[in-house]
């Protein structure tokens, strides 16, 4: 679903009137960033964000979910959830090919996926906090994770690292605590929804409108 | 200087990097990672340079370049260098703005003290990264 610039929202933002704090899902293809908006999405409005799938790059276009009142205990915040395309350096049609794809459809699926990267980039203007999905079974110390936290904090908009996968018995999400020391790190997984209680706790007390 | 077997590797001085205008470093970095070239550099780049780089490889992302890889090693800056780069980006950050004011492009972004690598996608096989170092696995 591809979606349009919210103008009204951007309009009455120019005059302080931010109604709703707009939530990024940012991460590296197939680290379970559509998987974990379906489950807050769920877990709130009872309706899902996107379709999931093992080939990477399935969500080549912002998807969103807007309106999602989170309450925990006494707190009470509204969220738009960005589920955004995977970040990559490098889209090979091939590794399409691996998933029964024709070449006609793994060309078209990577051309689309660049066009993805960019879009999600662009929206880095508009988010206000951001979720940084890292899959707790790989190495968290990528290229794409650096460069995306260090985008976000040069940006100044507040991060919550969610270690994903933790239900996978090769998840080491304390490699991730180890390797970003400055942040809060969130165990969860989103697909058997395990530790989600936590995870909206931090996202209560962490997420804000961007400074 | 073309070879016709084997990996390229050009050492590039940051001065050169730096000495571009944002849009032709992003060129002069993509020309060379497309010939195949794979560059180190002893700078660091911005985050936003950065993302900027990526953004620009995906526009030319076809089937005979998949993209690129890249590593990096910044030197935390301490005491007075620290200061110093905190000084240097306001000025730059200040230099930026009236530059914009007056209709031109944004002017040269500094980079930091560092080293970076940046190499074809369809060579660099695996890259380990340690917090201190950082290993390449490459093949032609």
């Amino acid at each position: 679903m591809k979606i349009k610039f919210d103008f009204i929202s951007w309009f009455l933002s120019l005059f302080g009137f931010r109604r709703t704090i707009s939530l990024g899902i940012y991460g590296a293809p197939n680290v379970g960033k559509t998987t974990l908006a379906n489950r807050i999405a769920l877990d709130w409005t009872g309706e899902e964000v996107g379709r999931v799938s093992e080939i990477p790059h399935e969500t080549r276009w912002v998807q969103k979910k807007e309106k999602i009142e989170i309450r925990v205990k006494n707190k009470k915040i509204l969220i738009n959830l960005l589920d955004m395309p995977g970040i990559a350096t490098k889209i090979d049609y091939r590794q399409f090919l691996k998933y029964g794809l024709s070449k006609k459809e793994a060309k078209k699926r990577a051309r689309e996926a660049t066009e993805g990267v960019i879009e999600a980039i662009r929206w880095l203007k508009n988010v206000d906090t951001v979720l940084a999905v890292m899959d707790a079974t790989q190495d968290p110390l990528t290229q794409v994770n650096i460069t995306l936290l260090g985008n976000l904090e040069a940006r100044k908009i507040p991060v919550i690292i969610v270690a994903n996968k933790i239900d996978k018995k090769r998840a080491k999400p304390e490699a991730i605590k180890e390797a970003f020391p400055n942040y809060p790190v969130v165990e969860v997984s989103a697909l058997k929804g395990i530790n989600m209680n936590e995870l909206y706790s931090t996202i209560a007390n962490h997420a804000r409108f961007r400074k | 200087m073309k070879f016709k077997k084997g990996l390229r590797f050009d050492f590039v001085s940051s001065s050169v990097i730096e000495e571009k205008e944002k849009e032709k470093r992003i060129n002069f970095i993509l020309n060379k990672v497309k010939d195949g070239t794979i560059l180190v550099t002893d700078c660091v780049f911005t985050p936003q340079d950065e993302m900027d780089l990526i953004k620009e490889t995906m526009r030319r992302v076809d089937s005979g370049f998949p993209g690129i890889e890249v590593a990096s090693l910044k030197k935390a800056p301490k005491g007075l260098q620290a200061l110093l780069e905190t000084f240097s980006d306001s000025t730059n950050k200040i230099k930026n703005f009236f530059a914009m004011l007056r209709g031109k492009k944004e002017n040269k972004t500094p980079t930091k003290i560092g080293i970076t690598l940046i190499g074809p996608a369809r060579y660099i096989k695996k890259i380990k990264r340690n917090p201190n170092s950082f290993s390449i696995l490459a093949e032609a």
